[in-house]
């Protein structure tokens, strides 16, 4: 990173050095010795010179080591990578029509989904039921354990397990049954309100993305407050992302009016997409495929990332600095 | 430059303090024997007199022991001998500069000579030269000598090396003399044992080791004293690595055998050696030398 460092410090090095060399005076103390040789050429002392000058090499080494690796780290090594960072902050709303041809389906959806809750980071999952009258059995979480025994219970009560019939309570009492457009509402009611910070890019809830799992037949029966196409444009208008699934697609030809075409409609305006299912089996790959093209969908732009790699230089520098150590207190200085 | 010449003779008045007076003098005249026959006169004995020259006949009249002296017949000629090579700046066992050491030595030994009447000259030189003053009487002479030897004796000297002043006292000095050789721990070889075995054949010999530094000191610990550099080639000696049991041992060990083949080939040559640590020995040093010569007679 900072590569200018290392001719810096070489040039320092041999600055450091030039001036040990030139600066050299000899030790006034010292005593001139006649018969010198005497001394020096005895095998012994031939024998600690030479181990004297081994421990010498490998100090010098280690020092040479230690600043080149010091010099190294200092300059700060990195490595450049890119990568595209997949977001996590993503809300999820699960919503399902509990009509009664849809059990199998939803119980399918939330298997799924209990599965996913195990893999979740960050993302928040909510479910909301409705038949007439929409019902959040719980708000958008990220207490996956909390998310995962819900959808559990969910899933034995769409089963129609013993003892799961109060789950579906509260979705019935309205006026009719089926009301898509009502339910679909009551769920994107369930997302934090964000109209002050829609205008801030910059403000965390703004970043979120919102998805919504739409399980339903879309058969209207009674009247809703607001229809489908209603109900759309108020995803639209919040930035929540449609995904319908169809169980029983069962339009005639290509008419726009057909309950699967008017959903299709619903669910690519607001720019999710529309899965129509001949069985309950084909739910958990369609759910993953919608958990893949969300996930696609949410990859920010490539991003170079810039981190540290000291640890090479650094451990290099201990073990010069160990060794270094080591030789000075063999030959004892 | 204060002069050298006072500074032997206070060190030698201390020493005449602590011992007899007189005492040395005593010794340095009798390194000749035979003397001339003309009776001279009496005076006191002073120890290290030779006892024959007691005249026992006038002691026993006097009540103290009296010496005959005799008219010296000639003068005795005092050779001094010295290394001015490059070792003799080196140092001594004592921690003083060797040349200084040598100085007294020659000092005492000349003042001694000078005192009985002798004549002192100075043969010194190094590996490069070898220069001779001539033998004269006098103070002024003997400081002279001195200086001389001070002067030459340094770190830019040329190599030390005996073997050429003692050849050139074998070729140029004729007549018999007395020769003072002062030098350090040299090597006995074959070769220098036979120029000896030469000269003692004509002179009488007296020989002066200075003991140079012990560079192992035995059970020091490394960090006394900053170290040594060679003179010979002002390499640094790195004396902590020498610090060990092994070499110290091994050292003393060729120390020793080196001072017993140079004792050897003195004792066999027929010269009196003894050796001197420090400048403040020196007049014991050559008290002790000139008795173990008269012993050796």
């Amino acid at each position: 990173m900072f590569w200018w460092v290392l001719p810096a410090a070489a040039v320092a090095a041999a600055a450091a050095a030039w001036t040990a060399i030139r600066r050299r005076k000899p030790d006034v103390r010292r005593r001139p010795a006649a018969h010198s040789d005497r001394l020096t050429m005895l095998p012994e002392y031939q024998d600690a010179l030479r181990r004297h000058r081994r421990w010498l090499a490998v100090a010098g080494l280690a020092c040479a080591a230690l600043l080149a690796s010091a010099a190294v780290a200092a300059a700060r090594p990195v490595q450049l990578t890119t990568t595209v960072p997949e977001q996590r902050n993503r809300d999820i709303m699960l919503c399902l029509d509990v009509s009664g041809s849809m059990s199998s389906a939803d119980a399918a959806v939330v298997e799924v989904f209990a599965e996913l809750a195990r893999e979740f980071d960050g993302e928040r999952i909510g479910l909301t039921i409705f038949d007439s009258t929409g019902s959040q059995v719980f708000p958008l979480t990220d207490d996956y354990g909390y998310a995962r025994e819900q959808l559990l219970l969910a899933r034995d009560a769409f089963d129609g397990k013993p003892g799961g019939s109060g789950f579906l309570d509260g979705t019935w009492g309205g006026r009719g049954s089926s009301l898509i457009g009502d339910g679909l509402a009551s769920c994107l009611s369930g997302f934090p309100r964000t109209q002050d910070s829609d205008t801030r890019a910059d403000s965390p809830e703004a970043k979120r993305s919102r998805s919504v799992v739409l399980a339903t037949d879309n058969y209207v029966s009674g009247n809703p407050i607001l229809t489908l196409p209603q109900a759309a444009a108020l995803a639209q208008d919040r930035t929540v992302r449609v995904y319908a699934l169809n169980p029983g697609d069962l339009d005639y030809g290509s008419d726009p009016g057909q309950p699967g075409a008017q959903l299709r409609t619903a669910a690519e305006s607001t720019g999710g997409s529309y899965y129509a299912l001949d069985n309950p089996g084909a739910v958990p790959g369609i759910v993953t495929a919608v958990q893949e093209t969300e996930a696609t969908a949410l990859k920010g732009a490539p991003r170079a990332v810039v981190s540290d790699q000291p640890v090479l230089p650094l451990g290099v520098a201990v073990l010069s600095g160990i060794t270094l150590g080591a030789a000075l207190w063999r030959m004892r200085l | 430059m204060t002069s050298l010449l006072p500074r032997v003779k206070s060190k030698m008045a201390i020493f005449a303090h602590r011992k007899a007076r007189g005492m040395l003098d005593g010794e340095y005249g009798s390194v000749f024997r035979g003397r001339s026959l003309d009776f001279d006169d009496l005076r006191a004995y002073v120890p290290g007199d030779e006892v024959r020259d007691i005249d026992w006949k006038a002691s026993a009249r006097h009540g103290s022991p009296l010496i005959r002296r005799y008219v010296a017949v000639r003068r005795q000629t005092l050779i001094l001998v010295a290394d001015t090579g490059r070792n003799m700046a080196a140092v001594s066992r004592s921690g003083e500069v060797k040349k200084d050491i040598a100085v007294m030595a020659l000092g005492v030994a000349g003042y001694l000579a000078y005192r009985h009447g002798d004549v002192v000259g100075l043969v010194s030189g190094d590996s490069a030269a070898t220069g001779t003053i001539p033998a004269k009487a006098g103070e002024a002479h003997l400081e002279r000598l001195l200086r001389h030897v001070d002067s030459h004796a340094g770190l830019d000297a040329a190599p030390s090396r005996i073997e050429d002043q003692l050849d050139h006292v074998a070729r140029t000095v004729k007549g018999r003399n007395l020769l003072f050789v002062v030098a350090d721990e040299i090597p006995a070889s074959p070769a220098l044992e036979q120029l000896l075995r030469r000269l003692r054949a004509q002179h009488e010999i007296l020989w002066l080791t200075i003991r140079d530094a012990d560079l192992v000191p035995s059970g020091a610990t490394p960090s006394s004293g900053a170290g040594f550099f060679s003179v010979s080639d002002s390499v640094v000696l790195p004396m902590h690595i020498a610090a060990t049991e092994a070499i110290a041992a091994a050292y003393a060990n060729a120390a020793a055998e080196r001072d017993a083949a140079r004792n050897t080939m003195l004792r066999r040559t027929g010269i009196t050696e003894g050796t001197v640590d420090g400048s403040r020995d020196v007049v014991s040093a050559l008290f002790a030398l000139l008795e173990r010569h008269r012993r050796a007679g």
